[in-house]
Order: structure tokens, then C-alpha cells, then sequence
């Protein structure tokens, strides 16, 4: 009698077909972003620091304006990363000021954008008389020197970071209104735009759900960058003494201890590492993001 | 017969740089009757869709509306205030636009686009709206809808996105269609369905079509009326059949002659039988008061010459053409 051997069964399971795509503009364009290496690349960097600037001051409880030690101590004493020249904890510095710094950042950011997107888009959609008016305005923000515009500011209501954050914004909006503006122009006479307002849309119908969703890539990616500038902003507005002196930050740490910089190098180098590497990191974010939205990018690859 | 539309004595112009006014539609006078269709039939440049878009009220921000009166089941549609004319658009007329692969917007699922046009019109949201929707989309004929409601634009052919341009347009239950050059775009097999696919629905929805296109020979059976345009006139219009079996004016007739009558299993007669109409529109501020088509046309004479170009003149019941050698031309 023959043995009957069991029918072997190749059983394919649904997990081992391929997951169903994203099909949604957005989707595709995460999928993009994430295949783009230098946006992966920022995007954990930005994560890591965020991370640490958030969880940090629950590890490392030392206040960053108390005085901990004698001036000038050297990294790896009792302060890891050394003293300051009034004998504050450098790496405590670090981790609050990152807070600090990167919240004056997204807030001049968004401000840049809210400002940006407002004077753009009704001057890019209306066209005529409001463009010429609103053209004009930008331009005369645009030819003001955005440092010593932004330092009177700051001189007159006061060196507060709500008040720096504010004057960052006030002085770097012209660009992201330009952007937004081309971009109206651009989508304001396609085909789809016509046959919205052809299908009855009103005029804020067309700017809030037909154009401003796909000015929008160009917006975020320039709003990423955004975020960058202000954090150079920041720091060079405190390096010029006109920071905060009540909030650690990334820039006040290097504006007060660049006097001592051949005696405690830590001091100065340690935050202004921390600035660079946040704003490589929302660079090469930004970077992915304009390879994941730009068509002509993504037909290459 | 009670006109929908009346367009009467319509002249656009375009406001050059130098600010002179350059006639773009001149003296254009025609009707519309419920549940027909007329076909209004020219080249490029011959202001075919300058007109659909001033009956819109959507005229580019440089052209111009000097003279004449649009009506609409006998309202001025000129003289109303945005807000209304906002209204009309969409609920009383609509328009299907040339370009399918682009008048959808990328970013927002057929059924979000077809939804809103149904909130704006017609009052509807939720789960009534999406039912409507699918209605609209199983009556233009797409297969699968409720698969293809929440497509993206880019996820449908050509055919298909015109389908939805059209489901789009007939959403706020329009009276007129107006619709410019549906189909120049596609392929033919497709185009042929989407003429049929108008014709059904005007059928069933009793919408008067305005179709605009450059082809006589596709709008024989769907158009009811044809009017010639060329260069911004009038030149001939009358009922469809009469104009396809006897037309009149020399610029009509090469129209028709453009087209290529094949029949399955036969050779054509002869390709020469093929005609092209040598030269192009004069371009706009061109055009002197004499015929527009003299430098073109074969057939001209002094009288052409040395004559403006002559009024529409009835030569048969429902048929009128405006030309000098009409008699000659009919010979």
C-alpha cells in the first residue's frame, strides 16, 4: 500500500501581498519623502533633538541659569560640559535653550507664513489694483536691511522673546509672499480653476480649497527653510546682545560667552553646534520635501 | 419656439496694450431652444470659445463686452450683480471644458468635486450628496462608481475624467450645457461615446447643448442647429441637416470638405476628395470691414473686393449665409 503524503499547500496570506498604496497627492508624497535620503537623514535629526530638548530636563535636572560652579570649568568636571563665565551648567544650556530656540523658530516660521500667504494669495488672486498695492507694501518690507529693521524693533518694545520672535517674522515674511503670490498667478488660470468657477465657486472657495491647497507644497517647503533662517535669526540677534537675557538660548549662550572664547571654548562652541546641526537638519528636510513634491524630481528617479 | 438663450447683436472686444479696442465677436446673434442643440463650428481664433465664456460671464480681465444683450430664459444675464451671475453658474448653465486631463483638480477625489458643485446647488451633504454622486456618476456611464468616487483625478483616463467633467456640469441640473470642444482631446473611439453619451442625457434631462468644435462632420447628428463662425462673424447657420447637405458659403463648405467620409469595407473615392483650406484667420485687429475669408477663398470676385462683408441674408427656410457669391457658390 502506498503511503500518501499530505498535499503540500502554499498558502499566501493576504500580509505577504504587497500593503495597498497610499493613492491621496498627500500619501504620495510621504512615500517620496521617505525614499529621499536626505530628508530621512534630517528628519531623525531634527527628531533627536526635539527628543532631547523634551525629555532632557527630566534626566538632567540641573536649572540653566543657576550658578553651579566656579566660571570656566572645563568639560567632564562635575559639569559634563563645562561652566560658562558666570559658572552656569553648559550642557543644561544646551537642553533648555534648544527649547527656547526652536520654539522662537517654528513661531517666526508660521508668522513668516501666516503673513506671507495673506498678502500673497489675495494679491495673486485679485491681480489689478490690490496686486499693485499689495506689491508695493512688500517691496517696501522687502528693502528694509531685515537685521537693523529687526534690532529697532527689538530696541523699542524690548529684548522679550515673544517680542523677537514677533520682529523675526515681521522682517522675513516678503519672500514667502512673493512665493505665494507666483503661485496663485500660476494656478489662477489652469484649467480646473476655470472649471471651478465655471461650476459656480466663490472667490473664497477658489482661494481656500482650489488654490491655496496646491500652492501649498512650495508654501511648506518654504516654511521649512523658514524655520531654519529664524533660528539663525535668533542667534544672530542675540549674538548682538539683544537677546532675551531671561530665557536660556542657543543664541544668548553664544552671544554672552564670545568674549571668553580663547578661555572656554565650550561655552561657544557647544551652542553654536547645536545651531548648526538643527538647521542642517531642517534643511535636509526640507530638501526631501521639495524632492517628494516636485514632479519633475520624481520622474527622474 | 421660446429661446433659453438669446444672444443678441453680441460684440467682444479685447483691449489691446495701447488701449484701442480690438473686435474679437462681432454682431453675433443667435437662439437656443430648450432640449437643443446648436453647434457653433469654426477654426481656432474664430471666437468660439470667447463666446462661450462671455455667455459664462468668465471673459478674461482684458476683453470686453461692448454691445449686445445675453438672455437667459429672458433675463439680461449682462446687467447682473457678480453675486447672481455667481449662481447661474453651474445651476442654470455649465460648461465642460476642452482639456479633461487637467480640469479636474489634482488634489480632491471625483467625489469631493462632483459633492461640492451638489452642496452649492442643490442643498444636498452627506450621505444624500455621495448618493447623488453616484447617481451622477452611473448616469454618465462610469463603470465601478462607487469604486471610482473616491478616485483621485489621476487615477482615471482621459475618457473617464470627461466623464466626470460631465457628471460635474449636469450636478446642479443645468438648463444649458455649453460645451467647448468636449471631446478634441480624446481619442476616437471615446469621442464618439462621449457625443453619444450627450445626446442620451440630453434625452433624459431635456438640457439645451451649446457645443462648440471645430468639426463639422461629428456634430451633424447631435446638433439640431449649426452656426458657422469665422473670424469673429457669423457667416452661415441654419438647421444642421440643410448645412451638411447644401452648404452655402465657401468657408463652410471647406469645412466639411476637411472631414473624412470613410466607410468601413470600401476604399475612399479618392483622397483627393480631402480638402484643406489654404492660409489662416486673419489674426485679431486684422480684419477690415470686407469679408474675412476673402484672402482664403476660391472663389472670390470684385464684388468681394471692393464690398463690406454682407449681412446674413435667408437663402432657404431656416438657412442663411453671408456671402456675395452665395448663387455661385450653390451652382
Amino acid at each position: 500500500m502506498t503511503t500518501l503524503e499530505a498535499p503540500t499547500l502554499t498558502i499566501v496570506s493576504a500580509i505577504d501581498m504587497p500593503a495597498r498604496r497610499a493613492t491621496s497627492p498627500a500619501g504620495i508624497a510621504m512615500r517620496q519623502f521617505l525614499k529621499s535620503p536626505s530628508g530621512v537623514v534630517g528628519l531623525c535629526l531634527l527628531a533627536l533633538i526635539i527628543v532631547g530638548t523634551l525629555v532632557g530636563p527630566h534626566l538632567y535636572r540641573v536649572d540653566p541659569l543657576d550658578l553651579v560652579g566656579a566660571p570656566f570649568m572645563p568639560p567632564d568636571s562635575d559639569a559634563w560640559l563645562g561652566t560658562d563665565y558666570l559658572g552656569r551648567d553648559v550642557l543644561a544650556g544646551l537642553i533648555y535653550g534648544g527649547r527656547a530656540t526652536l520654539a522662537v523658530g517654528a513661531v517666526a516660521a508660521l508668522i513668516t507664513i501666516a503673513i506671507g500667504l495673506l498678502i500673497g494669495s489675495l494679491s495673486g488672486f485679485f491681480g489689478g489694483v490690490v496686486d499693485v498695492v499689495l506689491v508695493k507694501i512688500t517691496e517696501f518690507f522687502q528693502i528694509l536691511p531685515p537685521l537693523l529693521f529687526a534690532m529697532v524693533l527689538v530696541t523699542l518694545f524690548g529684548s522679550k522673546l515673544s517680542t523677537i520672535t514677533v520682529a523675526i517674522g515681521a522682517v522675513s515674511w516678503t519672500s514667502a509672499a512673493r512665493l505665494t503670490r507666483a503661485e496663485f498667478m500660476r494656478l489662477r488660470d489652469l484649467d480646473f480653476v476655470k472649471a471651478s468657477r465655471a461650476a459656480g465657486a466663490s472667490d473664497r472657495h477658489l482661494m481656500l480649497r482650489v488654490l491655496l491647497p496646491n500652492a501649498l507644497p512650495a508654501v511648506i517647503v518654504s516654511a521649512t527653510l523658514a524655520i531654519g533662517v529664524a533660528i539663525l535669526f535668533e542667534g544672530g540677534l542675540s549674538f548682538l546682545g539683544l537677546g532675551d537675557p531671561n530665557v536660556m538660548s542657543w543664541g544668548l549662550m553664544l552671544g554672552q560667552n564670545r568674549n571668553y572664547i580663547l578661555d572656554a571654548w565650550w561655552a561657544v562652541i557647544f551652542p553654536g553646534m547645536a545651531i548648526f546641526l538643527a538647521v542642517l537638519a531642517i534643511s535636509l528636510v526640507g530638501d526631501g520635501l521639495n524632492d517628494a513634491i516636485n514632479p519633475r524630481l520624481r520622474r527622474r528617479s | 419656439m421660446v429661446a433659453l438663450l438669446e444672444v443678441d447683436q453680441l460684440n467682444v472686444s479685447m483691449r489691446s496694450e495701447a488701449g484701442r479696442l480690438v473686435p474679437v465677436i462681432e454682431n453675433l446673434s443667435f437662439a437656443v431652444a430648450p432640449a437643443q442643440t446648436l453647434a457653433l463650428v469654426g477654426e481656432s481664433g474664430c471666437g468660439k470659445s470667447m463666446t462661450a465664456l462671455a455667455l459664462m460671464g468668465l471673459l478674461p480681465e482684458d476683453f470686453v463686452i461692448t454691445s449686445g444683450r445675453i438672455l437667459l430664459e429672458g433675463r439680461d444675464i449682462l446687467s447682473l450683480p457678480a453675486r447672481d451671475m455667481r449662481a447661474l453658474r453651474g445651476s442654470a448653465m455649465s460648461m465642460i471644458f476642452q482639456e479633461p486631463m487637467t480640469a479636474l483638480n489634482p488634489l480632491f477625489t471625483v467625489g469631493d468635486q462632483i459633492g461640492e458643485v451638489l452642496r452649492w446647488h442643490r442643498g444636498l451633504g452627506g450621505a444624500a450628496a455621495r448618493e447623488q454622486v453616484l447617481a451622477l456618476l452611473r448616469a454618465v456611464q462610469i463603470p465601478a462608481p462607487e469604486r471610482r468616487i473616491d478616485a483621485y483625478p489621476h487615477q482615471l483616463s482621459g475618457g473617464m475624467r470627461q466623464r466626470v467633467m460631465i457628471a460635474m456640469a449636469l450636478a446642479g441640473k443645468p438648463k444649458l450645457l455649453i460645451a467647448d470642444e468636449p471631446t478634441t482631446a480624446l481619442d476616437v473611439t471615446v469621442q464618439a461615446q462621449i457625443f453619444d453619451l450627450l445626446a442620451q442625457l440630453q434625452r433624459e434631462t431635456g438640457t439645451a447643448i451649446l457645443l462648440i468644435t471645430h468639426d463639422l462632420g461629428a456634430v451633424g447628428e447631435l446638433a439640431n442647429e449649426i452656426l458657422v463662425l469665422y473670424a469673429g462673424r457669423c457667416i452661415e447657420a441654419g438647421a444642421s441637416a440643410g448645412i451638411v447637405a447644401q452648404p452655402r458659403h465657401p468657408y463652410t463648405r471647406g469645412l466639411l470638405r476637411c472631414v473624412a467620409h470613410l466607410q468601413l469595407g470600401q476604399a475612399p473615392k479618392s483622397w483627393t476628395d480631402l480638402g484643406e483650406i489654404p492660409g489662416m484667420v486673419p489674426p485679431l485687429g486684422a480684419r477690415g470691414a470686407e469679408c474675412a475669408f476673402l484672402a482664403r477663398c476660391a472663389k472670390a470676385a470684385d464684388v468681394c473686393r471692393s464690398n463690406p462683408q454682407p449681412i446674413l441674408e435667408p437663402i432657404a427656410a431656416g438657412h442663411a449665409v453671408s456671402c456675395w457669391c452665395k448663387a455661385a457658390v450653390a451652382a
